[in-house]
């Protein structure tokens, strides 16, 4: 059988688009790079019900010890705790609001927490159920709609409003879960960690976009799992910052990433973040906003319409 | 079908007694770049897919969004940044390709073939396994369509193999029928050497294993692109230096989900500056390196290992008495 495929992505629900073939993209008010910090709030559960789908990266050896597991399970909680409070200590003085994935037992059993985020203008997204509960192919139709419009009612009862955004535990997913997201509200998706600007989810119901999160700069991957010194992680989240300042010369990008209160708000950690915000805050033309404010910009921008032409064909069968 | 034993496939060649190289221009030391130009499928196709782990995220039911999604990066906006930095140094590359991102990923076709880049078969798709687990029949309809496919799609002869755990017993004989010249799956060496075939001529062109960017994504490598130039500079010294001597290879494999991200394509861009400014370097393609080995010395290395099997023979006889 000849090998031979078809133009374009193996899937519908983005198009392939090469980010040198498209339309320059601008920010508002001359800004050459957005920046979108999302700083987690997750609940890490003793023990998740029987026949949740708990991620391959909580279970032994990845991540987690045997049942129970105090050390993770509580070290987790610091976050809720300690962590957040020094973070936004932080944020506030650089005067820079972050945008929060909380998860449905986070807003519904600490609400001093939702609290702080709303009086600072941080926004709250969606997070799953729990951390250990996560969205998977394994799951029907029913029980993954179940768990969307169970994660997004916690943050309407929290909040007053349902979440404009959405980032799944561990980035899970099922093949439905986009096309779910946008049916139920959800207008623009962390999980795709696979640009440098925002692009369109095309889904049969709703408006849905990608902000694309750099998974491998967050605190948790690209220190804490990997083991990469604290140090060498700053530096390496500077530079993405610098060189992505620089190419944005030529078209706005997008710079977003996770940080987590239980890790990056630890004692030793915390001058780290301040010195990552302090590098960030101290140039004018760069755009530090929330998940929502960016959509809301970028919906409006030609470059959310451009779907790439197929080029002039060349090579094709003899 | 007949084939060489797999421990019959390299013959044995010590460092210290082996053919002198002599590369083109007198040069010191072959270096090679090969971008490994890949796609994860969304959902891999049922009873072929490869358990893909990187660091913080084994395997998850597909979609993989953090592990295959994430790769989609490279075509999207690595491949890109990286190529600048390429251009900059006037690098031809080989292209370690994934077959389907000829046809599904024009944009990234005919950027490689403007810049004349040649062309290695890396599989199909880097979440399938083929030639794995085929017969030796279909492994050799595998070849024939791969071949077809490079030519349809770029004009090219494919002439090298790079599939690693993809790799049967059988492949190295398939791929000398069917007139494929290196085969990059062998990690052995710092020189081209033979490999034993049934019929035609094979060689081996050193990959690297160790000096390779994704390796900073494992999880169990907790150091990032500023050791790996430290790296790649320390085997580009050793090398230049023994060079001298004889003719070396350094072999720098590259992804675009790792080298093309704003943290680490400076560090890419300083490896490229520190060896390309050296006098003695032959900067070339897979494709060079086997065919000038071919003409020059596979006879001579050959006839060497010939020879060293029997000197090896007669040591082992005289332990014996």
């Amino acid at each position: 059988m000849p090998i031979q495929f078809n133009y374009g992505m193996d899937q519908e629900y983005w198009d392939w688009s090469p980010i040198v073939k498209r339309p320059v993209l601008h920010w508002p008010n001359g800004a050459k790079l957005a920046v979108c910090l999302l700083v987690d709030l997750g609940h890490y559960e003793w023990k998740p019900p029987a026949g949740a789908f708990d991620p391959p990266t909580h279970t032994p050896p990845h991540s987690m010890n045997p049942y129970p597991d105090y050390v993770t399970v509580t070290h987790r909680e610091y976050g809720h705790r300690i962590g957040i409070f020094r973070m936004m200590e932080v944020f506030d003085r650089y005067r820079v609001r972050a945008t929060v994935p909380m998860d449905a037992y986070t807003a519904d059993n600490y609400p001093i927490l939702v609290e702080e985020c709303r009086r600072r203008g941080w926004e709250i997204i969606g997070h799953g159920v729990t951390q250990r509960q996560a969205i998977t192919s394994l799951m029907s139709e029913a029980q993954e709609r179940e768990y969307v419009e169970a994660s997004i009612a916690a943050l309407r009862r929290a909040t007053g409003a349902a979440p404009a955004g959405w980032l799944g535990p561990e980035h899970s997913q099922s093949t439905r879960t986009p096309a779910i997201l946008a049916e139920m509200g959800i207008r623009y998706c962390c999980d795709f960690p696979n640009d440098e600007q925002p692009y369109r989810i095309h889904t049969l119901n709703g408006e849905l976009y990608a902000l694309p999160c750099m998974i491998e700069i967050g605190d948790t991957m690209g220190h804490y799992n990997r083991k990469l010194p604290l140090q060498r992680w700053v530096q390496m989240v500077k530079e993405t910052f610098d060189v992505m300042h620089a190419d944005a010369a030529e078209t706005g990008l997008l710079l977003a990433f996770r940080l987590h209160p239980w890790c990056v708000g630890q004692p030793y950690r915390i001058k780290y973040l301040e010195d990552i915000v302090g590098h960030m805050t101290r140039r004018e033309d760069v755009w530090i906003a929330t998940g929502s404010e960016i959509i809301d910009w970028y919906r409006t921008q030609p470059h959310a319409s451009f779907r790439p032409e197929r080029p002039a064909v060349q090579g094709e069968p003899l | 079908m007949r084939h060489i034993p797999l421990d019959r496939r390299i013959g044995y060649l010590p460092l210290n007694n082996r053919p002198r190289i002599q590369w083109p221009g007198n040069a010191r030391v072959a270096f090679w770049v090969i971008p490994n130009v890949e796609h994860y499928e969304y959902v891999p196709a049922a009873g072929t897919g490869r358990q893909q782990v990187a660091h913080g995220n084994p395997d998850f039911p597909a979609p993989n969004i953090p592990v295959n999604v994430r790769r989609d990066y490279g075509s999207r906006v690595g491949f890109w940044r990286m190529l600048r930095v390429l251009d900059r140094h006037n690098i031809r590359c080989t292209v370690n390709i994934n077959l389907a991102v000829l046809d599904h990923f024009p944009e990234e076709r005919d950027a490689m073939v403007e810049r004349n880049w040649d062309f290695c078969c890396h599989g199909v798709y880097n979440t399938r396994a083929e030639p794995k687990g085929l017969t030796v029949e279909q492994q050799r309809a595998f070849v024939q369509d791969s071949i077809a496919c490079v030519k349809r799609t770029t004009g090219k002869q494919l002439k090298g193999f790079n599939v690693l755990s993809r790799a049967t017993e059988e492949l190295p004989d398939i791929l000398a029928e069917h007139g494929i010249i290196y085969h990059a799956d062998y990690f052995h060496d710092d020189q081209p050497t033979p490999i034993n075939v049934t019929q035609g001529k094979l060689v081996s062109i050193p990959y690297g294993a160790e000096i390779n960017d994704s390796v900073m994504t494992q999880r169990n490598r907790p150091w990032e692109a500023d050791t790996f130039f430290e790296m790649a500079k320390d085997a580009f010294d050793r090398l230049y230096q023994e060079g001298a001597e004889n003719g070396m290879v350094l072999c720098l494999p590259l992804h675009p989900w790792c080298s093309g991200y704003p943290y680490r394509i400076n560090h890419l861009d300083r490896i490229l500056d520190y060896v390309m400014s050296h006098d003695g370097v032959w900067q070339a393609t897979a494709d060079d390196i086997a065919e000038y080995y071919i003409a020059n010395y596979y006879d001579e290395a050959v006839a060497c290992i010939a020879r060293i099997e029997t000197s090896q023979r007669q040591l082992l006889a005289g332990r014996q008495r």
